[in-house]
């Protein structure tokens, strides 16, 4: 019991980071980036070269992927993605194909192995009789830590009102001389670097391979369709739902109908109440 | 008029030298990668009708060209059906599907409408590996009877098929059919007030587009003698979603254009092996920046403007 | 003869009550005009009478037979076609098209589609342009397709939503001039929402005034201006000028 709370809570905070990225950007450009787990892959093979090949610190190294990613972010939205603006079709067909090429790349630089990310704590602990990988308990603060931070400070800063602004009206908020445009690059900066963090954190312990960007990404979809497009707290409470339904499937039945979890519950909700729970945008 | 003679003039050049081909080379290995290419042409003929007519994009295309096939590989293997059996089998299957699919989802917008397809494809794909003991698993099914034993032969009648295909969906494309579901793509609220039952037309089209696409999975079990659960793969809606764009969306008979260059393309990169899949994606990435309108189609309303001007 | 009858109808979305017991009637031959200040429930009405939303409670019978629970499509195909306050066309068609859309309707005779839309098209004065896309009509084009769009299913009863709304005063006056052509030689019957008072006076047999969702007023363009409600709920200080 203790074991699917605990475990539950770490696989909940990993799809938390990944969709509060993607929900972000939907908020705010009204894009569904299907490139958003190849910037969570990224974030695990940044940090696998970075420590296993150029033997730069953990510690140094996450910052610098992060970062990175980030980066790459901004120009993936600036040269790929802006330009499609006018059709969400459009947008998701690039972003899709994009997802691709990052796959082939990887693919084709480092094979299909799985390759090793190194952790930040090597140690288990034992909380209540159960053991637990330190690196886990750490990826579920460092959700913690970087989700509170975001959403304090979208709510805090100026430029967190800008965005805010943008995501309900974006044409009143550029009659208001907000910059738009700069401002989606900066969010998709955001939302780059946090999915890069969560693979950072969750590569030590979930599979690293070129496919990886997959699952994560139809999670990220189904989690934010749930907890309502565009709603940081609704994809939270998304994410532990589905979190926890996944480690209770697992428990439970098996692991292989883990997946199936995640993209049934994605059908429902579209199929029932495209809003979501908290979201304000319909998909009618 | 002239330029529909010139229209069936250049399908009636094609069909010949895609019929001759593989005689004049005598290669069985060009054969085979012209049968994959027509099948492929069905496939990507069945997803212009509906998606490309209406711009509801579906993105889980390979699920009715997966149920299909399976179909047809059950009724082959575990029931003993006569192979023949497969092609109406895979029909009907896509077709239950596609009601299944599609009376829930038909009335989501654009990118949800296509995610849910999506989803569709991939949970029929994961339970094909769930069920393993009754699907084969990540095998498969194995031993599937070939259609026609001569290769020749099976790839005229699946020459046959593609012509039948293309025809009877460019006929409806060019009927009052394809008129309503331009016009769905157009306004749906709109067509609806102008007396038009939209719902009706979206479903129906998006059955007949299942209906082939599970008639080309049958051909593809009889073909390839096996089905595997990654003909459920989000690889394969997405390949001929690109060759109906690089084609040209809407038109019909570009798909098939699209469908025969991408799958020689895809030969020919065999060389650049591991590369191949990656050419694909930039090559997509390229085709939805440069070239939104296609190749085929615009090139070939090229050439018949200027064969026009040449009579005249 | 009553073509139209509407009785009791009501129409609630949520606190807000749209629709407040509106009767009225439209005899066959009637161009009714539909009077009222923005947010009066006119262009509600009109969904409810085209099957669009459906009523809470109320009737709608047309020659005789009730509309209640008939999708939207299958009432344009017993006679009634609309226009709508924003120009729709299909974008990605051309006139012609458009045209030939609206003619698949059942009530439509089995004649040549593409004549016949051509025919509609020289009606409404676009002949020129059938091959155009639709799309890059101009405003007061676009609301000539609108009409042509309603008038090829072969309507009894043709409701016009703002047709004059954007559109400069030849173009009104043009617009006008095929409005009432098309009642006089066609004995359409037609309902009329429309803020251009002018226009709306002259072209209108009988006026039925609206204000917060209630019939506040029905009578001629005449009397109806001098009906104090309507005065108060609508006219205020401009009654002069039109009562003149």
């Amino acid at each position: 019991m203790l074991e699917i709370l605990i475990f539950g809570a770490v696989t909940s905070a990993i799809y938390a980071m990944l969709a509060v990225g993607f929900t972000l950007i939907f908020g705010v450009a009204r894009i569904l980036n299907l490139a958003h787990g190849s910037f969570y892959a990224l974030g695990a093979y940044g940090a696998y070269v970075l420590t296993t090949i150029f033997k730069v610190p953990l510690i140094v190294a996450a910052p610098l992927v992060v970062v990175g990613v980030a980066l790459f972010g901004m120009v993936v939205e600036r040269v790929l993605i802006r330009p499609m603006r006018k059709s969400q079709l459009a947008v998701l067909m690039i972003s899709l194909a994009i997802s691709l090429v990052v796959e082939q790349a990887l693919f084709l630089t480092f094979g299909s192995e799985y390759r090793n990310v190194p952790s930040f704590i090597d140690q288990k602990y034992v909380i209540g009789g159960v053991d637990v990988a330190g690196q886990r308990l750490l990826t579920l603060l460092v959700s913690v830590v970087s989700i509170s931070g975001l959403y304090l400070f979208i709510q805090k800063t100026r430029l967190g009102s800008a965005i805010l602004a943008i995501s309900q009206d974006p044409e009143a908020a550029q009659y208001m001389g907000i910059p738009s445009d700069r401002i989606f690059g900066v969010v998709m900066a955001m939302s780059a670097g946090l999915a890069a963090l969560a693979g950072i954190m969750a590569g030590p312990f979930l599979s690293v391979q070129p496919s990886m960007h997959l699952l994560p990404i139809v999670k990220a979809f189904a989690i934010v369709v749930v907890g309502g497009l565009g709603s940081i707290p609704g994809s939270i409470v998304a994410a532990l739902m589905l979190g926890y339904a996944e480690t209770l499937v697992a428990y439970g039945i098996s692991t292989s109908w883990t997946e199936i979890v995640s993209v049934a519950a994605t059908l429902l909700m579209l199929v029932l109440s495209p809003a979501g729970f908290f979201g304000k945008r319909a998909a009618f | 008029m002239q330029l529909k003679n010139l229209d069936r003039g250049g399908a009636l050049v094609a069909l010949t030298l895609m019929a001759v081909l593989p005689l004049v080379f005598d290669s069985k290995y060009l054969m085979g990668v012209l049968t994959v290419a027509a099948i492929y042409g069905i496939w990507s003929v069945s997803w212009d009708f509906m998606s490309g007519l209406t711009g509801r994009e579906n993105f889980g295309h390979s699920l009715f060209i997966g149920v299909g096939a399976y179909a047809a590989g059950f009724l082959n293997t575990t029931w003993g059906a006569n192979a023949w059996w497969g092609l109406p089998a895979g029909m009907l299957a896509a077709v239950v599907f596609a009601l299944i699919m599609g009376i829930p989802t038909l009335r989501l917008k654009g990118p949800y409408f296509a995610l849910a397809m999506l989803s569709g494809a991939v949970i029929m794909q994961r339970l094909m590996l769930i069920f393993w003991k009754f699907t084969g698993g990540e095998e498969g099914i194995n031993g599937i009877e070939p259609l026609i034993r001569s290769p020749l032969y099976f790839y005229w009648f699946v020459l046959g098929m593609l012509v039948f295909t293309a025809a009877l969906l460019g006929g409806l494309a060019r009927s009052r059919w394809g008129l309503i579901l331009k016009a769905i793509r157009g306004d749906e609220a709109t067509c609806q007030a102008a007396g038009l039952n939209v719902t009706y037309y979206k479903i129906a089209s998006l059955v007949i587009s299942a209906a082939f696409a599970g008639m080309g999975g049958a051909l593809y079990a009889h073909y390839q003698l096996q089905v595997s659960p990654q003909l459920f793969a989000v690889v394969t809606s997405i390949t001929i979603i690109t060759m109906v764009y690089v084609g040209g969306m809407s038109t019909i008979y570009g798909a098939i254009g699209g469908a025969l260059l991408l799958t020689l393309m895809t030969e020919m990169l065999r060389d650049f092996g591991e590369w191949r899949l990656m050419i694909y994606s930039v090559a997509l990435i390229l085709i939805l920046f440069f070239l939104p309108q296609g190749l085929v189609a615009p090139t070939w309303k090229k050439i018949r403007r200027l064969l026009a001007r040449g009579r005249s | 003869m009553s073509l139209l009858s509407v009785r009791n109808l009501d129409k609630r979305f949520g606190g807000l009550h749209a629709v407040k017991d509106v009767s009225l009637e439209v005899h066959q031959g009637d161009i009714l005009g539909i009077l009222g200040p923005n947010g009066a429930g006119k262009t509600t009405l009109y969904n409810l009478l085209t099957g669009f939303i459906k009523p809470d409670n109320g009737q709608v019978i047309l020659n005789g037979q009730s509309l209640l629970g008939i999708p939207s499509h299958k009432v344009v195909g017993l006679g009634i076609a609309r226009t709508f306050q924003l120009c729709r066309p299909f974008v990605g068609l051309t006139v012609l098209e458009n045209v030939m859309v609206g003619s698949l309707g059942p009530r439509v005779p089995k004649v040549d589609l593409e004549k016949r839309a051509h025919k509609l098209l020289e009606q409404v004065g676009l002949t020129g342009k059938a091959e155009t896309l639709s799309e890059l009509l101009s405003y007061g084009d676009q609301r000539r397709l609108e009409i042509a769009r309603a008038l090829a299913t072969e309507p009894r009863l043709l409701l016009l939503d703002e047709p004059f709304a954007g559109l400069g005063s030849g173009e009104i006056a043009a617009l006008s001039t095929l409005i009432r052509d098309l009642h006089r030689e066609q004995g359409l019957t037609i309902m009329l929402i429309e803020h251009k008072l002018r226009e709306f006076m002259q072209l209108v047999s009988k006026v039925v005034a609206i204000d917060f969702g209630q019939v506040i007023g029905t009578g001629s363009p005449q009397d109806i201006v001098k009906n104090p409600k309507v005065i108060e709920a609508y006219i205020g200080k401009q009654d002069a000028d039109y009562a003149a």
